[in-house]
């Protein structure tokens, strides 16, 4: 059994560009979020989670499950495989997704409380100047295809800094669920390379 | 005829030896096989005659008795060679300055036969206490093992020991014998699949009626060591206070199990935090007491079975892949047996739901073939399906050894045996053939 394909594979997408789709996510509701305005980007956005749902045991066959809770469910599995094969578009966003989810939780150090890990983690997911697929400096430019024009380029971009920090902002709080200090279950991935990459 | 003692069944592993008597529950003792001689540890393969005296007879003087001297041992012995421990004295006095330690099997096979000599004496000897003359010796053997390898092991226990008869099982067959204790057999056949995890390597051996299909054997180089080495890293990733191997492998045997998918496990193991994660405590050698938490590596470790690719880079063929190979690549009468009776034998298969996952796998992958083929031939032949069986039992750990003792006891067992008469009269070749011991016509 290989690693984990995305379950959004075989559903209708909105937007394929640069070869990975845009999907519906929805956004964190809670005071991060509130706090920088940019969590909105192109992505359509699916209804909130109601209140019987959390955002730790969502099924992934809620109507509000979106492809940010499967990245960060699979992530742990996945950071284990080196070879992946491609699907799909949407396996795309499952890749990028995971890769960021390591960087970011290679910047919580252990016995790191939770505001100093928000400031830093923010800080790379608010960081503007990343690589998009197409940039030279993408590290995986031979699986993802550069966007038609400049147009494409910017919701693309746009749609990566809202999918950076939503990923950011789920991953605090299962980092620190249960109170001010990091999970060692979870930093244990740090040193982890899925597919062998790095972003 | 010799009063009727019970057999000995000794069955020496790569890593573990089994010591006992046949028609007992479970072996009398269990050891390393390691013999730590006078002088320098070998080292790397093969072994040698440690402090550089050339390999010459290692056994005592009173052993060979009216056996006269054997043929590959010349004569001259001195009472050093008497020093030796083996199994856990071994690693104790090779801990210690003045002993090697060495390991006479490699690979199932034996490679050094003065040492295996003298672990042999010292197991009859010292741990059975028993007079070979007046038993019957049930020896086993890996599968494939050359016929001069077996020669060797008769001239030994008929020259050395004076043993009163001998037989040589393999390995693979005696596990299969040993899965009649399981309800879910039903026909005591000698035909099945045997996966035989050790500490070492993996083996997947089909037996077909007693004989076993030497072409189609396939190993995996993934078995309990790796799973070990495993656990340790996913510690040192953690960061948790004692990493050393022997912590892994307490954990890795009291805490591992399988389970029937990853993320969902992951999943489970946010929902039910308190349930799943269990804490290790563990004496330092400093006296000092240190918690270990565990946590994923309890369903991750046995995983490696099933998704190589998590642990080695080299190997990626999951275990039911291969099983699923090896039974194809065997002759097309045997497939159904082999299919239906898939027995698990060695400590590396003992997880809790092992057995489970790897029936549900196979079953996925020969579904998913015979549905193709149904495709193929346009829907205008039905398939009546094929049987995927698993069978896990209570003896899986001692498999082999078992195995031996349920026919050790059997009354006819002697008749399979090559007596001392009928070696002093034909000579080493006798033992290449064995009659089929459990097959077809006895009980």
């Amino acid at each position: 059994m290989p690693a984990y394909h995305s379950v959004f594979l075989d559903r209708p997408n909105p937007q394929v560009i640069g070869a990975i789709t845009l999907p519906h996510s929805r956004t964190t509701s809670n005071a991060l979020a509130a706090s920088c305005p940019r969590t909105r980007g192109p992505a359509p956005t699916l209804p909130p989670l109601p209140p019987d749902v959390a955002e730790l045991t969502i099924d992934d066959s809620h109507e509000s499950y979106d492809p940010l809770d499967e990245i960060l469910a699979l992530f742990r599995a996945n950071t284990f495989f080196r070879n992946f094969e491609i699907k799909g578009p949407a396996d795309r966003v499952l890749i990028y997704g995971i890769l960021f989810v390591s960087e970011a939780l290679g910047k919580i150090k252990p016995g790191m409380g939770r505001r100093d890990a928000e400031k830093a983690v923010m800080n790379t997911a608010l960081d503007t100047n990343f690589a998009i697929p197409g940039d030279a400096s993408f590290p995986l430019n031979q699986a993802f295809e550069p966007p038609r024009d400049r147009n494409e380029a910017e919701v693309l971009r746009q749609y990566i800094q809202q999918m950076r920090q939503e990923l950011a902002m789920r991953l605090l709080n299962r980092v620190y669920a249960d109170g001010n200090t990091p999970s060692k279950w979870w930093l244990s991935f740090t040193k982890r390379k899925f597919m062998g990459k790095t972003l | 005829m010799a009063p009727q003692t019970p057999a000995v069944v000794m069955d020496n592993g790569t890593g573990y030896t089994k010591l006992g008597f046949a028609g007992n529950d479970s072996p009398s003792f269990v050891f390393p096989t390691a013999i730590a001689t006078k002088g320098p540890s070998a080292g790397g393969a093969g072994g040698g005659s440690g402090s550089g005296r050339p390999a010459v007879a290692n056994k005592p003087s009173f052993l060979t008795g009216g056996a006269g001297p054997t043929g590959h041992l010349s004569a001259k012995r001195g009472t050093e060679d008497l020093d030796f421990f083996i199994g856990d004295e071994a690693l104790n006095a090779a801990a210690g300055p003045g002993y090697g330690l060495h390991y006479p099997i490699r690979h199932g096979q034996i490679e050094n036969w003065d040492q295996m000599e003298r672990f042999w004496s010292n197991s009859i000897f010292k741990y059975l206490r028993v007079e070979p003359e007046d038993h019957y010796f049930l020896l086993t053997e890996p599968p494939l093992n050359p016929p001069e390898n077996r020669e060797n092991t008769a001239e030994i226990m008929f020259e050395s020991f004076n043993c009163a008869g001998l037989y040589i099982a393999v390995q693979a067959v005696l596990a299969l014998a040993a899965s009649w204790t399981s309800s879910k057999v039903q026909d005591r056949s000698l035909t099945g699949t045997v996966i035989d995890s050790g500490e070492g390597v993996t083996h997947v051996i089909p037996v077909a009626e007693g004989y076993v299909i030497g072409s189609s054997i396939k190993s995996i180089p993934i078995a309990g060591r790796d799973i070990t080495y495993f656990v340790q890293s996913l510690l040192r990733d953690r960061g948790e206070p004692d990493s050393s191997l022997k912590t892994a492998e307490r954990i890795k045997e009291e805490f591992c199990y399988v389970c029937p998918d990853i993320v969902k496990e992951f999943a489970r193991f946010d929902r039910e935090p308190d349930d799943r994660f269990k804490k290790y405590q563990m004496q330092q050698p400093g006296g000092r007491s240190v918690t270990v938490d565990v946590g994923y590596e309890r369903f991750l470790a046995p995983e490696i079975f099933f998704n190589p690719e998590i642990y080695s880079s080299d190997f990626l063929t999951p275990l039911p892949n291969i099983v699923d190979t090896v039974i194809q690549t065997s002759p097309i009468d045997v497939r159904r047996g082999l299919y239906k009776n898939i027995v698990l034998s060695g400590g590396s298969t003992l997880y809790k739901d092992f057995g489970r996952r790897l029936q549900r796998d196979i079953r996925h992958l020969v579904d998913a073939r015979i549905k193709a083929s149904e495709t193929r031939a346009g829907n205008a032949a039905k398939s009546g399906g094929l049987d995927v069986q698993v069978i896990s039992h209570k003896r899986q750990r001692h498999g082999p050894w078992f195995g031996g003792s349920l026919l050790g006891q059997t009354p006819e067992f002697r008749s399979y045996c090559h007596t001392k008469a009928e070696y002093d009269e034909i000579g080493p070749s006798i033992v290449r053939r064995f009659a089929l011991l459990g097959g077809p016509g006895s009980t």
